[in-house]
This record gives structure tokens, sequence and C-alpha cells, in this order.
């Protein structure tokens, strides 16, 4: 085991995990909904991306746009049953978590009953080429995954920060309630956020399914990764994602190589734990205010 | 009187004089005077059919034996509550049961008690394994309800701990060769310690960073079992417990004691959560849910202690069925902590509504019979159960338990919507000074009197003032005479009135004080020369002001 290996696997995950821990972290805060079927969102634009290849062509281009396409529509799909209708109703975060779960319960199956439990490989989009950065050797996968990620997620920081659309998206993570005053549309902005959100699922899904393969299951696992980095970060806060995931990576990279892989989960766990005891708000808990559960 | 084209006016006391006949005379057209009140009284909101009242069977029944009750021995408590009361309308004595629920629940217990002799032998060992399970999750359900529901913390790490402790105690039972009775033992240990584990960072976390993070708990339990090889990754399982059946029953009788056993189980959990969520500790609880919890300590409810105590409580309960469910299956196995697992169990809890046992119960009921029993459906079961549960979050507010409730405040929200259309209608006081005033009477009045006024505006026309400025005094229409009554019953206070400053040459209009003593006041600085003049001159006046009011 050579540490530059497990150093660039270790950054190419927390590039994948951070996107979808910001997606997360984003619907939280912004509509004050946990995406429990942000896993069914991710193994859905797997498939999408999957059927686009088979149907249309395995241009790296198409298949990435079917992801994410199929990402965003998955996540309207979700805001128009689990946001719109019960958004202001009384207990709204419990029963938004336990209506995205049954999502979760019913998309994953459907997946299963429709395409079967065999698992799908996507075309590699990166070619088949090695790259040589200051003496580490790079698979093109996992640095084409780190580079377009980062590309995108910077994309959609910079529209976050600059456009009319992003500016309403942020005023809702601030404060849903004077977001509303002001004029800014609870439902409008539940829309943009899940499809953005569910885009951003469709990225992370596209880019793993290069490593991994698209099964019915394989949202599961990513996702609670992808929870745990939000949780260690702050839910809600996008520099606390990027640290989180940071602080993760760096960890499992850490934990393969000196105890072992089987270790990862525990160590991760009890980093969490060590984490949100110190501090109950996550790491952002000190940089910005979260908002209220 | 109707609005005809030629309207005729009959006089009153002709009928004292009836051998002259009636005498009548024509008349000019005029308003019917109850249009105000069919227009007033007419309903124009949309109206469901709603009921108005609660039902409840009366039983009758003589008043002395509603002393003599059972109640159940060393409290006060009756079995069934009744009240018994006598109708002031029959003056009979009669009985109603207030609280139908220990009937509903005997019910329950009875057909539970009664099923392995109504199952059909073609389905029977489906059906009876079913109805294990369904025990054994129902057991598991009830402890978890007395965090999620009474206490409010949305922990999902509930079957991390009954894992927890069925592969200890299996690991244990293997190792140590211990009998089948020592494993729940053991189980509650383990699940002791366990709940210590979670109620630590429980106390520190709120709301959903403890969900997920209870979320991420049962993952890692599930990986660590999955890839550890003491705990059987390469058999899908940790088997070889001890089971509590002799070996020397036959295949339906092990079915049956077994179902009987897990009904046993059940009912303890039952009776775990009676006594935990309707005594002083699930009192505390529900005193202090999330967010109230400063609340509550200002109050000096020591909530923190509540809170440990019930995950310390529960998490024994826990760890004691995950002992159960050991020696029931003779192992444990890696999907009780998988993703499926927890959705599926949150399912049965969310059907039958958070924070109820029944709901637990039959929440329970419903979901293990589509996963175990319609097997033939497939993935399609899942989506189902799914759908259940999606429809019962959007629509319900606590499950099927609460649709009563539910519909009870909905119902109350139309009838009160009802009433404040009635108010809005006719009422000169608005409801809110309506509440302050004394004297109720002036409710009703001053609303029979806005009636009355926009009635009379319509009457004044051209022809009504015409025929007053021609006869003053005498032989009125209809109309005009409905006018003038109204316009004498005012009240002495700003009346006006006619005064004579020289007979037959100067008469001027004055407004009455009303208080003995004071002077009336002189209204306009006009003389008029004759009284019919002054007269009609008053009553523009004052047909002006009722136009104006």
């Amino acid at each position: 085991m050579n540490w530059s290996f497990v150093l660039s696997n270790a950054i190419t995950l927390a590039c994948i995990y951070g996107t979808l821990a910001i997606g997360i972290s984003v619907t939280w805060s912004s509509l004050g909904l946990v995406n429990m079927a942000y896993g069914f969102i991710f193994a859905l634009s797997g498939y999408g991306a999957w059927l686009a290849s088979v149907n249309i062509s395995t241009n790296p281009a198409i298949v990435m746009a079917a992801g994410i396409l199929t990402g965003g529509a998955g996540g309207l799909i979700v805001c128009l049953i689990a946001f719109i209708p019960i958004h202001d109703k009384p207990s709204f975060p419990l029963r938004a978590l336990i209506a995205t779960l049954a999502i979760s319960l019913v998309g994953n199956q459907a997946l299963l009953w429709y395409f079967g439990p065999r698992a799908k490989s996507l075309p590699r989009l990166f070619g088949n080429w090695n790259a040589d950065i200051l003496g580490v050797i790079v698979t093109s996968d996992k640095l084409g995954a780190s580079i377009s990620a980062i590309v995108l997620l910077t994309a959609i920081l910079l529209w976050m920060r600059s456009s009319r659309r992003g500016l309403e998206i942020r005023a809702m993570m601030m404060n849903p309630h004077a977001a509303s005053i002001v004029g800014i549309g609870v439902r409008r902005t539940g829309f943009y956020v899940m499809a953005l959100t569910g885009s951003l699922a469709g990225l992370a899904a596209v880019l793993l399914a290069q490593t991994y393969y698209v099964a019915p299951f394989s949202g599961i696992t990513p996702m609670i990764k992808g929870l745990s980095i939000a949780l260690v970060g702050g839910l809600g806060s996008v520099p606390g994602a990027i640290i989180g995931a940071a602080v993760l990576g760096v960890n499992e990279a850490l934990t393969s190589t000196l105890l072992g892989g089987q270790y990862v989960l525990i160590t991760q766990f009890l980093l969490i734990i060590l984490v949100l005891l110190v501090r109950p708000r996550g790491i952002a808990g000190i940089l910005d205010k979260a908002r209220e559960a | 009187m109707s609005d005809t084209s030629a309207p005729r006016w009959i006089d009153p006391i002709a009928c004292h004089y009836p051998e002259y006949g009636t005498r009548e005379v024509e008349t000019n057209p005029h308003l019917s005077h109850q249009v105000t009140w069919i227009e007033t009284t007419r309903f124009r909101p949309k109206m469901h059919l709603v009921g108005r009242l609660r039902y409840y069977y009366k039983w009758p029944g003589h008043g002395g034996g509603l002393w003599w009750r059972t109640r159940y021995w060393p409290t006060r408590r009756r079995v069934l509550n009744i009240r018994g009361e006598y109708t002031p309308k029959t003056k009979r004595r009669e009985k109603t049961i207030v609280d139908k629920r220990p009937i509903w629940w005997t019910l329950a217990f009875l057909a539970f008690l009664l099923l392995p002799f109504v199952v059909p032998a073609a389905s029977y060992n489906t059906v009876m394994s079913a109805a294990a399970v369904f025990a054994i999750y129902t057991a598991i359900n009830l402890c978890w309800m007395l965090i999620v529901g009474t206490a409010g913390i949305f922990s999902l790490a509930s079957y991390a701990v009954v894992g927890a402790a069925a592969y200890g105690a299996t690991y244990l039972a293997i190792h140590l060769g211990l009998p089948w009775w020592a494993l729940p033992l053991i189980g509650s240990l383990i699940g002791l310690g366990f709940g210590v584990m979670i109620a630590l960072p429980a106390m520190r976390l709120d709301g959903f960073y403890y969900a997920l993070l209870t979320l991420g708990v049962v993952e890692l339990c599930r990986v660590y079992v999955v890839q550890s090889r003491e705990f059987g990754s390469a058999t899908g399982g940790l088997y070889g417990a001890p089971s509590y059946l002799p070996a020397s029953l036959g295949q339906s009788a092990k079915l049956m004691v077994s179902y009987y056993i897990a009904i046993l189980v059940m009912t303890l959990a039952l009776f775990t959560y009676r006594f935990i969520d309707g005594k002083r500790l699930g009192r505390l609880l529900r005193m202090a849910p999330e967010k109230k919890e400063a609340f509550a300590q200002a109050c000096g409810v020591d909530f923190i202690r509540a809170r440990i105590m019930v995950f310390l409580l529960s998490s024994t309960a826990l760890g004691f069925i995950g002992g159960f469910y050991a020696t029931h299956f003779g192992g444990a196995s890696p999907n009780l902590f998988s993703f499926d697992t927890l959705l599926l169990s949150l399912a049965m809890l969310v059907i039958g509504g958070i924070g109820r046992s029944e709901g637990a119960v039959a929440g329970t009921v419903i979901v293990v019979f589509i996963d175990r029993v319609l097997i033939d459906l497939g993935p399609l079961r899942y989506m189902l159960i799914g759908a259940i549960m999606l429809g019962v979050v959007l629509f319900l507010k606590g499950g099927l338990f609460g649709i009563k409730q539910q519909f009870r405040t909905w119902r109350n929200k139309k009838k009160s919507e009802r009433r404040a259309t009635r108010a809005e209608k006719g009422g000169e006081m608005l409801p809110e000074e309506a509440t302050e005033i004394e004297d109720k009477d002036q409710v009703f009045f001053r609303r029979f009197d806005k009636m009355q006024r926009d009635f009379l505006k319509r009457l004044v026309t051209d022809a009504v003032v015409d025929e007053h400025r021609t006869r003053p005094l005498g032989q009125h229409s209809e109309a005009l005479e409905r006018l003038l009554i109204y316009f004498r019953r005012q009240g002495q206070v700003d009346k006006y009135a006619v005064m004579v400053l020289e007979e037959f040459k100067a008469y001027r209009i004055v407004a009455l004080s009303g208080h003995r003593g004071t002077a009336p006041r002189v209204v306009e600085d006009k003389n008029y020369p004759s009284p019919e003049e002054a007269y009609h001159a008053l009553f523009l006046r004052r047909v002006q002001d009722l136009l104006e009011s």
C-alpha cells in the first residue's frame, strides 16, 4: 500500500462525497428538509446515465448531462411529493423526513423491480490513461472525477453567489421566514433548490459509477457518507461541508493505511461523535449560525 | 302586503264593524316588510355534511350498580370508565362508556390468542411464523416508541440495540455454552451498555443531528458485522444460539408455542410501555419535548435525568428482546441492521401513529402482513408499504389512530367557520363588543335595529315624501306609516320636535335634550309659517338622518 495511491483515492472520494454533502446541506438549510431520498435520486440518475449511454451515445458529455438532468428531475419529484404539499403544515421537518424515507423505499424498490438486481456499468467517461503529477501516478477516472466535481461545484457556488436565484436561495438559507416576508416564494425556491441538489446527486452518481457500479441500492452508502460529512461540517454550511469532506477523506486515508480498511467506518463515526460532542452544530457551528432544527 | 302592481290598503279596524264589510283603498306600491328577513336569513355559504355532536351509545341501567365497580386491586382505577347520570329530559338513569379502548384491547388480545385455531391449514406455516415475527417486532416498536413518541427524540438506533444484543448474546452462548434463558438477561445487559453509549450524544445533540448520527451508528454496526469473521461474515449471520423449544415438539406445535411465547413478550412490552409512558416518567418527558426544554427546566422538570432514564429503560428492554430474538431465531443476521429493516419498522410506527401503543400494534400488523404474507408480490409489496407510509405522512397528522382526532379538529374548524359567517351577517355589534356588554338584549336589539333600518331605507321614495308633504297628519300608505312608526319609537335624546313660537304664524324645529331641566337645542335658523310645513320639514330631517345612518 503506497501513500500516494491512498491519498489520491481519498481526494477523489472526498470530492464526490463532498458534492453529496453540499447537496444535503443546502437542501436542509434552505428548505428545512432532510432529504433522505437522496440515495434514491443518486441511484435514479445513475440509471438515467446508463440508459443514455445504451440508447443515445457513449459520448462522455451526453452521459454526464443525462445523469445530471435525471438527478434534477428526481429532485423535482421529491420536491413535488414531500415538500410542496406539507411545507406549511405542523411538524413539517419530521413529516418530510419520513416522507423522503418513504420515497426512498418506494423508489429503490421500483428501480429493483424495473431494472432487476444486476448492477450496470457506465462507459469510461475520462478515457483510460495515467497522469504523473509530482511523481504520483493518478488514473484518468480519478483525476477526471476530481476535476469535474471541483469545476462543477465551483460553477454552482459561483452561480449561487452571483445570480438572482442564488441570492434567493441564500436568503432562504439565512432566514426562511424573513425571506418569505420580502417576497421570495418558498415553493418556487423549493423547486430551484431541489433541482439543483438533485443534479448535484446526479453528478456524484455519474462520477462514482466510474469506480463502482450502478445498482438499485447503490445510493444508500453514499447518502449516509454525505450525511455524515454534512453533519461534521454542520448542516447548512457550504464551507463546513468542504472542510468536513477534507477531514473525513484524510481520516479514511489514514485509517486504511495505518489500521486497515475495515476500521474506516468505526474511526469515522468516532471522529463524528467526537466533533459533534465538542461542537453540537458541527465544524461550521463556529463559522456561521445554522438554521434552527 | 306584497309588491303587486295595484296594492290595496285594508283598514285594520274594519273587522270591528263586520256589518259594514271591509274597507279598502288603493295605495301606492311598496316593498314587503318581509324581504329583509328573507334576505338576511337566507343561507349563503357552502356547507358540508358534517355532524354536530359526538355519538355515545346510552346504556340503560339503574344507578345503584354504578357504585359497585371492579377496580384494579391496589389502585382505585376502574376497568371501564363508565359515567352514569339522570337525563334531565326523561328523568331516567343512563350510562355512558366514556372510554371504550379497554374493550378494544381485550377483543384484540382475544383475537391474538385465538389466531392459531382459525388460520387455514394451507397457509399455517407462513401465517404463524409471520405472527411470531409480528409479536417480536411489535415489542421492539413499543420500546422504540418510548423514545420517539414519549421522549420526542428521533432516534433510529433501536434496531442497532436489538441487533447488538442478539449478536452479543449468540456469541456468548456459543462460546460459553449458556442455556436459553440466560440469553435475554445477557441481552439486557448489552442493551443497557449500548443505551449508555447512545444516550450520551443525545444530551448534546438535538433534532436531526441525533437522528442522522444514530442512522450512522446503524450503518456502522452493519458494516462491522458484515466484515467481521467471528460474527459470521461468511455464513451471512451468526447462528447456533440455544432455542427455548424442546426438541421433542412437532413442527406445527413448535410454531404455536413460539407464537404464544412471542405474544407473551409483546404483552410484557405493552405493560412496559404503559408503565413508562403513562406514569411519572412519561409525564415528565412529554412535558419537555424538543425545543421546549428551557420551559420544562424553568418549571422544575429535570428533563436530562428523565431522558437518560428512558434511554436506559428502553435500551434494556430492547436488549431483552434482542436476546429473545436470538433464542427465537437461533441466532442473528446482519439484516437487523439493514436500511430496509429500519425503513420498514419506521413505516410500522408511522402508519399506526407515533406516540400511541395501539398505533405500534396496528402498524406492525399491517406492515408484517404485507411483508411476510403477501410474498408473491415481490418488490411490489415494499412499494405498497412505502405508498401507504407516504399517504399517511402526507395526509394524516397522527397516523391511522389519529384520524378520529383529525376529523374532529376539521369538523370543529368547519363549525367555527360557519359560526363566523353567521355573526358577520346581521350583527351590528362586533363579536368582541358583544362579549363585553352586560345587557345581552342590546346585542339582539341592535341587530334587529340594523335590519329594520336597512329595510326602511329602501322604503324612502319620492312618492312617499310627496305623500307626507300633502298629508302630514293622516291616512298614510303602509310605507309611510312604517317610517313614521320607526321615527316615533326613537329615544328622547336628540329627538326632533316642533316648537311653537307664535300660534299659526311661526314654528321651528328643535331637538330634545332628553334630560329634565335641560332646554331643547335649536336645530336650524328657520321659521315655518304653518304646522304642516314644520311637520314636513321635520320628517325630511329624520329621513335624511335615516339615510345617512
